[in-house]
């Protein structure tokens, strides 16, 4: 029995790859296991090699492993590619259709399971795609699950296409489940521990985490251009339109899908954008315009390999200082970093109350890894109470019937002003692009320009109130001091336990709200004589700059990864040692 | 029972266009159609682009937006998103709304929104001193075209019509009380209503003047035109030269985009809850 195991299954893009993984997690974390799913694709339709690896556990971890312990191959060049990262003992599936195999061919002590996948799905009558719902049946006996745990989740995946799909899928997943029981006899080496099921868990990417966050939190108007990794966002908005009273609207380049939302903004709804760096770059003269107007916006940007369309399916952590410095001209902004699903709920949330409350705009920075990945949620992480608070936005009975509304006042001390909207009774103002006075009108004039920039960059000290501190995670008193921020984190916090099973000590200094920087907490963190290691999915150390820009600390040692894959926290361990 | 008159506009800012410039022609027209729906400074809000028109917003007391050059439509379509029961106008250049803004101006027209666009086309960059607009006529010459223009112009009307606007019209600065009435019919259609209208640049341009204009303009609605065919307004759309057509050149009524939104059949955006009823199912989904 093991408490946890990890597998792969790969194939053809077009053969359910994506659609198997989620299954099995589904399955598992009904069940009360923990769970998490990456994939891996290029930027294809058909063709092409596609992968999706789930790690399965009776306890909660942080991160995937780099070890394979089950292989599921839908081809013959899924075991090619992957064999080398196979663990002492795993087992591999696969099709003797697709070509033999034998022990010699791999470096490692493997037990080879032929499942006759194509057979299987011609005597269940279905289609060659289905090959996939063989091997998750199969991959239910090799874990030593109940079938039923797989059975239930076919059923309400397919629930919509009629009883009959409902049948013909079951049936097929039985025939691999059957295969397996019948051939190997015995338990195999990967039978999973009982657990106990504490409560409901959600299987849920960090993009629709970032939907269900906004939905949560008031979101009205979404206009986003459709770019990887921020697609699932897209389809959970379009889909929940209706349900949720929302409008989301595919705009014709991201230049109008950010001047839309703004537009929705100025209109008084909570209005979003969703993007990745290309589709930003294009916003960038938008956001300018919003910090110029002060007006609340939430930006989702999902960070993929750049530069230009880069490796638009693979992951990266490279758009901090280009979120912290877009735009023309000087305005206040608050960039937020989550490092899993759970916090790309709560920090959309708190985005939209940031954006509100200082008429800011406010980023959540996502990447491909927390968007496309599948994450275990307890329901209870979203079912909270939602605080909303909208700032300073007026109701019409307050404004003052004399015409002396003054959107842009300077007056407030904060430089927060009240903010009427289009359409109320006297709280006429003009948004406007150029520098202005208080009602919104033109100037050029030296004491008013200052005035007004003045007014917007006060808001950074308000800001102040509401930042916070990078997290510590692990012994205080360690000799090791990783650094990091947004998704890195829970390959990090999994290294630090590996590390500790190795008799080291190491603690992570994690910053998920980014900027303005909180240089005063970061300095005391950061500043004991510690060994201090940045780990960051980027080339520059880009969190390391802002750091020594805002502090004067030089993090020397550096674990820098950029070839667009998962951070393992097996390759933390072999950076440390 | 409306008091609102063309002086409600007024603000503490005087026009700063040359002497004789069509945008003052646009503008008195654009007051009085407000004035005469009962627009007020409350009642609406207009969207201005960047370039000599822009300006206006100075010289207009009713909510604004002074918009980045070229993005004044999808500012106006999250506007109405948000709140469709507020009437959203546009104010826009050629070199604003064709040129930076082309993109946009297709794609608004083929959703349909309830968004009124008045393009002020005279030829020319008036704001950076006079380079040619995308509507510029080939031969014309200006500071970036010293040999006269070489590309093709682009025909706003003609774009459009094809691109899906369901009001196309021509005005004139030099016809005040035509365009008044043609920007009341604009403003009163129920979908993308688009006017181009001509005026002379009166510092940049020595050629297309008022009597140039007023030489060739004629009123479509005298020869007994009716605006309901939309191939027929294609061929009004490319008559240019010794005769320029005025006047509404094509309208028909089809859903808005606001009306194809289900989260809008009861009520605007604004004016809904923020909070969700039926969390369970929300989160269920995902279990």
């Amino acid at each position: 029995m093991v408490q946890s195991v990890t597998w792969k299954i790969g194939g053809e893009a077009g053969f359910g790859i994506m659609a198997s993984g989620t299954m099995l997690c589904r399955a598992f974390s009904r069940a009360g296991y923990h769970i998490f799913a990456t994939n891996e694709y290029p930027s294809l339709i058909r063709g092409g090699h596609n992968l999706v690896t789930v790690r399965i556990a009776t306890e909660k971890f942080e991160a995937m492993n780099r070890d394979v312990h089950i292989l599921v191959a839908l081809n013959k060049e899924t075991v090619d590619l992957h064999k080398q990262e196979l663990s002492e003992g795993a087992l591999v599936l696969y099709d003797p259709k697709d070509g033999e195999w034998n022990a010699n061919d791999f470096s490692k002590k493997v037990v080879l399971v032929a499942v006759p996948l194509k057979d299987l799905v011609q005597q269940g009558r279905g289609e060659p795609v289905m090959r996939n719902t063989v091997a998750l049946g199969a991959t239910v006996a090799l874990l030593g699950a109940d079938f039923e745990a797989l059975a239930s989740v076919i059923r309400d995946q397919f629930r919509k296409k009629g009883d009959e799909v409902v049948s013909q899928n079951i049936a097929i997943a039985k025939a691999g489940y059957d295969h397996v029981k019948q051939t190997l006899g015995t338990e195999t080496s990967m039978y999973l521990d009982e657990v106990q099921k504490k409560e409901d868990q959600l299987v849920i990417n960090a993009s629709e985490a970032v939907g269900v966050g906004g939905v949560r939190a008031g979101l009205k108007f979404a206009a986003i251009y459709p770019m990887t990794p921020i697609n699932a966002l897209i389809t959970y908005l379009a889909d929940h339109a209706k349900q949720f009273g929302i409008v989301y609207k595919q705009p014709e380049d991201e230049i109008a899908g950010i001047n839309m939302a703004i537009g929705a903004s100025l209109g008084g709804v909570r209005s979003m954008v969703a993007t990745s760096g290309g589709g930003f770059a294009l916003m960038v003269e938008g956001l300018s315009w919003c910090g110029m107007i002060e007006v609340p916006l939430v930006i989702d940007l999902g960070m993929r390999v750049g530069p230009s369309t880069g490796m638009p399916t693979y992951t990266e952590q490279g758009e901090l200082q280009f979120v912290i410095h877009a735009g023309h001209g000087e305005f206040p902004r608050i960039v937020l970093a989550p490092a899993d699903a759970v916090e790309a709920y709560s920090l959309t949330i708190d985005a939209f109350n940031l954006a509100d409350r200082y008429q800011i705009p406010v980023f959540v920075l996502t990447d491909k890894y927390l968007n496309e990945s599948q994450w275990c949620v307890p329901k209870s992480s979203f079912s909270g109470d939602v605080v909303i608070d909208r700032g300073k936005l007026v109701k019409e009975s307050d404004l003052p019937t004399d015409g002396s509304f003054k959107r842009y006042d300077l007056s407030v001390p904060d430089g927060i002003s009240p903010r009427s909207v289009p359409g109320m009774k006297n709280g006429f103002f003009y948004a406007n692009s150029y520098e202005h006075d208080e009602v919104g009108h033109v100037t050029e004039d030296v004491s008013k320009r200052i005035a007004m920039a003045g007014k917007r960059f006060k808001k950074f000290e308000a800001i102040a109130r509401d930042g916070r501190p990078p997290t510590v995670f692990g012994d205080p008193e360690a000799e090791i001091t990783f650094v990091s921020w947004g998704s890195s984190r829970g390959p990090i916090l999994e290294a630090i336990k590996l590390l500790q099973a190795k008799g080291k000590s190491a603690r992570l200094v994690h910053f998920s709200w980014i900027y303005p920087f909180p240089a005063n907490a970061a300095n005391k963190l950061l500043s004991a004589g510690t060994r201090l290691i940045d780990i960051e999915q980027n080339a520059m150390g880009q969190l390391a700059l802002l750091i020594r820009e805002h502090t004067g600390i030089f993090i020397r040692e550096k674990l820098l990864k950029y070839d667009g894959r998962p951070l393992y926290p097996e390759e933390i361990v072999e950076r440390v040692s | 029972m409306s008091s609102i008159t063309a002086d409600t506009f007024k603000t503490s800012f005087l026009p700063t266009w040359c002497p004789g410039c069509g945008d003052f022609g646009i503008w008195m027209s654009f007051k009085d159609a407000l004035a005469k729906l009962g627009i007020g400074t409350d009642d609406g809000v207009v969207v201005y682009g960047v370039g000599c028109h822009g300006n206006m917003y100075d010289w207009m007391k009713i909510y604004g937006v002074a918009a980045l050059h070229g993005r004044t439509l999808p500012v106006a379509q999250g506007l109405k998103l948000a709140n469709h029961k507020l009437p959203v106008i546009v104010i826009s250049g050629d070199g604003d709304g064709l040129g930076e803004g082309g993109n946009h101006f297709m794609h608004a027209a083929k959703r349909n929104p309830d968004i009124t666009v008045f393009i002020h086309d005279n030829q020319v960059y008036g704001l950076t001193t006079g380079q040619a607009s995308p509507t510029a006529k080939q031969g014309f010459k200006t500071k970036s075209t010293p040999e006269g223009v070489v590309d093709e112009p682009i025909n706003p009307l003609a774009l459009a019509l094809t691109a899906g606007a369901t009001f196309v019209a021509r005005g004139f600065a030099g016809d005040p009380p035509g365009l008044t009435a043609l920007m009341m019919a604009a403003i009163e259609h129920k979908g993308f209503a688009v006017v181009d209208i001509l005026q002379p640049c009166v510092t940049f341009d020595r050629v297309h003047t008022y009597p140039w204009y007023r030489q060739r303009v004629y009123k479509l609605e005298s020869e007994g035109y009716t605006p309901d065919n939309k191939l027929k307004a294609m061929e009004k759309s490319m008559e240019w030269g010794d005769k320029i057509p005025l006047g509404i050149l094509y309208k028909e009524e089809k859903p808005t985009s606001e009306d194809r939104e289900p989260a809008l059949a009861e009520k605007p955006l604004v004016e809904q809850p923020l909070t969700i009823e039926n969390l369970n199912d929300l989160l269920n989904e995902y279990i």
